[in-house]
């Protein structure tokens, strides 16, 4: 299937970036060296030195563990959004490359309908409507984000479906499943992975928006996002609250596009070298 | 023929390819000439290095190896040795190529003058676009294309297959080369247009006195064209010698083995199994596209334990048939019934089909490279129908993969691989195999050995004899390829433009008398003996006759359709 971990230094570059993070988030509570929580008048807004070292805040908070466990929202909720949207779009993708004919094209014709409306403005109706919970923020990104997902499936499933091996399948007599996820679906994985690692960096810069914006966690609890927007009018003052976050949140997002290109790269080349369709 | 300087000489050439840390040699020490007004071909199997030879003549080697040793020169120029820019000239000017599979290599959306023209005015410096149109319209009238001024103006898409390679042909022609360099030219082409072709060729290399390297996997084709023969193995010159001594009087042990796998329509047809009860009839059947037949009233019967062969060129509507039978197109119109047990219509898709019944009709694909799937094992693909269709005890059917897997005469223990691990006659076994795998009465083969080499095709063709004489399968066997048909079936069905235009047994159809169109079948079908070539006879311009009875009755179960010279 899938040699894991490709020879491009690009994808392996970027994916170490990633497993970082997730560390990083995970690890929180022990790397910590604060609680990101506690108020501390007594250490407000202090520039970086040896027991705060990117600073505080207003509140006299540490940043960096409040940048340490920012991420845990942010990578929580996009790997679940990223994950709706890819499962979603995958199957939809697939079963309109496969089906064909008119449903195909009523599919398309509504997903060029969603596309065509910005996405963060999407979002801020469905959560003035619905509220700001993740789960509804999850499917609001899931929404938004699905129909571009189906699209890149569909045309990489195309090229699937009128294989010989999906004919076979037909000629037996397989229902629509099994032959999606045993014939279809293998072949195109390569494709959804590289797609999910494109669309998570969409979806942690959307979430962050959001978050920068005030529809996400609620203060006082840490979120890149929300980091920046608290400390932005102090950013005279103290630069390295809203820079701190800043920079986790591009070398995530950075790290995800450098991984997402990498690993599209090699399975392409790959695909070429092999021989397979 | 001139038989001066060579144009063409590669000297000790050695290629090779890196994988993983070792070299692989794909060409090893190979040695040849050819002078203009002279035809050279390399034959040999897949992996015998012979495209690898064909395209090194361009200064072209595929990604990833490289010319370990030796030389190539063309019109007394080092190839390898050219500057980029000197070698851009030498592809434009000196030699030209022409490809397997001219349609993916035109670009659809250019008209096709325009695409002539792009090759013509690496070549010409005149600006006048009527001057250049008019040698465009000029060059598709040497490759003989119809109405040459349309032409021009068209998309590759409304082109045949055939025309489509006349239009490549053209375009190599364009520049005025000195070597012709073609790679399978006709392969994917049915018999009548690579006949049209190959002729073609040969008029123009003695027009324009070219130095054509032609490579091919097929003897008919190598037969009617070269002047001499270059056989190949595994990168290494097995023996070169001129085509009428190498094909009457083989010296080397390989050519003989080579030559002895090739089907010939002289050959005795095997003696047919005695006929038995019809298990699939059909009925006035009839599918297409749109509004358009494809297949246009057509009744047969295919009776247990036979090979029913269905002849005809592209787009008679043959693999149409086979659709319909499998379940994948449903008919228009007609009826189609499985007639063993449990008996049950074959008009519906293959979804809606009863499980018993879906599994009684099988079908082998032409390309086996694409018939698997290349993410899922061996074992998987044989042991997938099995499951489906419920067949023999869970705890079995390891067991009964292994005995499948044998029965086509596979080793077992290729059950782990993955396709693309597997040769291309391997791979076709598994795809006989998984079609075997649901107990069928009925198997499909839609151009089964199209594909293969000749001595692979000569093992799968034995396997399915093998296969329906033990089993009592009935077998619709889908060919163009009349000396395989003969070599196989027991009866054949010609169809023409959906109909059918003659059935009998194999014996009555090759004896004759015949409908024109298969009368026209026979004699393009290529036979590998160069003395054997220009036999094709023309056939008289006919249409149907539908004055009172449709059939000609020559006597046991032998039909011609009644046919009438054309009026014009």
């Amino acid at each position: 299937m899938i040699r894991w971990l490709p020879r491009s230094i690009a994808a392996r570059l970027g994916l170490a970036i990633v497993v970082l993070h997730i560390g990083l988030a995970l690890a929180a509570p022990l790397l910590a060296p604060y609680s990101p929580v506690r108020n501390d008048a007594g250490h407000a807004l202090l520039g970086p030195s040896w027991s705060y070292w990117a600073g505080t805040d207003q509140y006299g908070r540490d940043v960096l563990s409040r940048v340490l466990y920012g991420g845990r929202y942010a990578l929580a909720v996009s790997f679940a959004a990223t994950f709706c949207t890819v499962v979603i779009g995958t199957v939809i993708g697939a079963l309109a490359a496969f089906r064909g004919g008119w449903p195909d094209n009523v599919a398309m014709r509504v997903l060029d309908a969603v596309l065509s409306v910005p996405p963060i403005l999407a979002l801020l109706v469905i959560v003035t409507v619905f509220g700001t919970g993740a789960g509804v923020i999850v499917l609001a990104v899931t929404v938004v984000y699905a129909p571009a997902v189906v699209r890149v499936v569909r045309a990489a499933a195309q090229g699937v479906v009128t294989a010989d091996y999906v004919t076979a399948a037909r000629a037996r007599g397989e229902r629509t499943c099994p032959i999606l996820a045993r014939e279809v679906l293998p072949n195109i994985l390569d494709v959804v992975f590289v797609e999910f690692a494109m669309r998570a960096s969409w979806v942690v810069l959307l979430i962050s928006s959001l978050s920068f914006l005030g529809f996400g966690v609620n203060p006082p609890a840490p979120d890149w996002g929300l980091m920046v927007a608290e400390n932005r009018t102090a950013i005279t003052v103290v630069p390295w609250g809203s820079l701190a976050p800043i920079l986790a949140l591009a070398t995530l997002v950075v790290g995800l596009n450098v991984a997402a290109d990498g690993l599209s790269k090699a399975w392409g080349v790959d695909r070429i070298r092999t021989g397979a369709p | 023929m001139n038989q001066g300087e060579p144009l063409v000489e590669v000297r000790d050439l050695s290629v090779a390819y890196r994988a993983g840390d070792s070299d692989i040699e794909v060409v090893r020490e190979v040695s040849l000439r050819v002078a203009a007004g002279e035809t050279l071909a390399l034959v040999g199997e897949s992996g015998s290095g012979k495209s690898t030879i064909a395209t090194a003549l361009l200064g072209h080697l595929r990604h990833g190896s490289r010319r370990t040793a030796g030389s190539v020169r063309v019109a007394g120029q080092d190839v390898f040795g050219l500057a980029p820019l000197a070698l851009r000239a030498l592809r434009r000017g000196t030699v030209a190529m022409v490809a397997q599979n001219a349609g993916a290599a035109l670009t659809p959306s250019m008209r096709i003058g325009r695409q002539v023209d792009e090759a013509l005015r690496t070549v010409t410096h005149t600006r006048d676009t009527r001057v250049r149109r008019r040698r465009i319209v000029e060059l598709l009238d040497h490759v003989r294309l119809p109405e040459p001024r349309r032409l021009v103006d068209r998309y590759p898409h409304e082109l045949s297959g055939g025309q489509q390679q006349r239009v490549a042909i053209a375009m190599a022609i364009a520049a005025q080369p000195r070597v012709l360099v073609l790679d399978e030219p006709t392969t994917g082409l049915d018999v009548i247009t690579q006949r049209g072709i190959l002729d073609l060729l040969a008029a123009l290399a003695d027009e324009l006195d070219l130095a054509t390297v032609l490579v091919s996997h097929d003897f008919g084709v190598v037969a009617a064209m070269a002047d001499r023969v270059h056989v190949l193995r595994a990168g290494r010159t097995v023996e070169t010698a001129p085509a009428a001594r190498l094909f009457a009087d083989p010296a080397q042990p390989y050519t003989r083995e080579l030559l002895a796998s090739v089907p010939r329509l002289s050959d005795e047809p095997r003696p047919s199994v005695p006929a038995a009860a019809p298990v699939v009839t059909c009925e006035h059947v009839r599918a297409g596209y749109g509004g358009r037949p494809v297949v246009d009233d057509v009744s047969l019967e295919l009776r247990r334990g036979e090979v029913l062969a269905l002849v005809g060129e592209s787009g008679s509507g043959k693999s149409t048939l086979a659709a319909a039978l499998a379940g994948l197109r449903t008919p228009s119109g007609g009826v189609l019934r499985y007639l063993g047990e449990p008996g049950g219509d074959l008009a519906v898709p293959a979804g809606k089909r009863p499980l018993d019944l879906r599994r009684r009709v099988a079908l082998v694909f032409q390309n086996a490279d694409t018939a698997l799937n290349p993410r899922r094992s061996v074992r998987d693909a044989v042991r997938r129908p099995l499951t489906l269709f419920g067949i023999g005890p869970r705890a079995e059917r390891a067991a009964r993969t292994t005995q499948l897997l044998r029965d086509v005469a596979l080793d077992p223990a290729l059950q782990e691989r993955l396709p693309a691990q597997l040769s291309g006659g391997q791979r076709q076994r598994v795809g006989i195999a998984r079609a075997l795998a649901g107990e069928p009465d009925v198997i499909i083969a839609d151009e089964i050995t199209t594909a293969l080499d000749v001595s692979v095709q000569a093992q799968v063709l034995d396997l399915l004899d093998e296969l329906r004489r033990e089993r009592r399968l009935a077998c619709l066997f889908i060919s163009h390829d009349l000396a395989v048909v003969r070599g196989i079936a027991d009866r054949i069905l010609v169809l023409y433009q959906g109909k059918v235009v003659e059935q009998g047994s194999t014996r009555a159809v090759f004896a004759g008398p015949n409908h024109p169109y298969t009368r026209a079948l026979i004699s393009a079908a290529l036979e590998p003996d160069p003395g054997a070539g220009a036999a094709a006879e023309s056939a008289p311009r006919w249409e149907h006759d539908d004055r009172d009875d449709e059939w000609i009755d020559t006597g046991a179960g032998h039909l011609i359709r009644r046919w009438r010279e054309e009026r014009r």
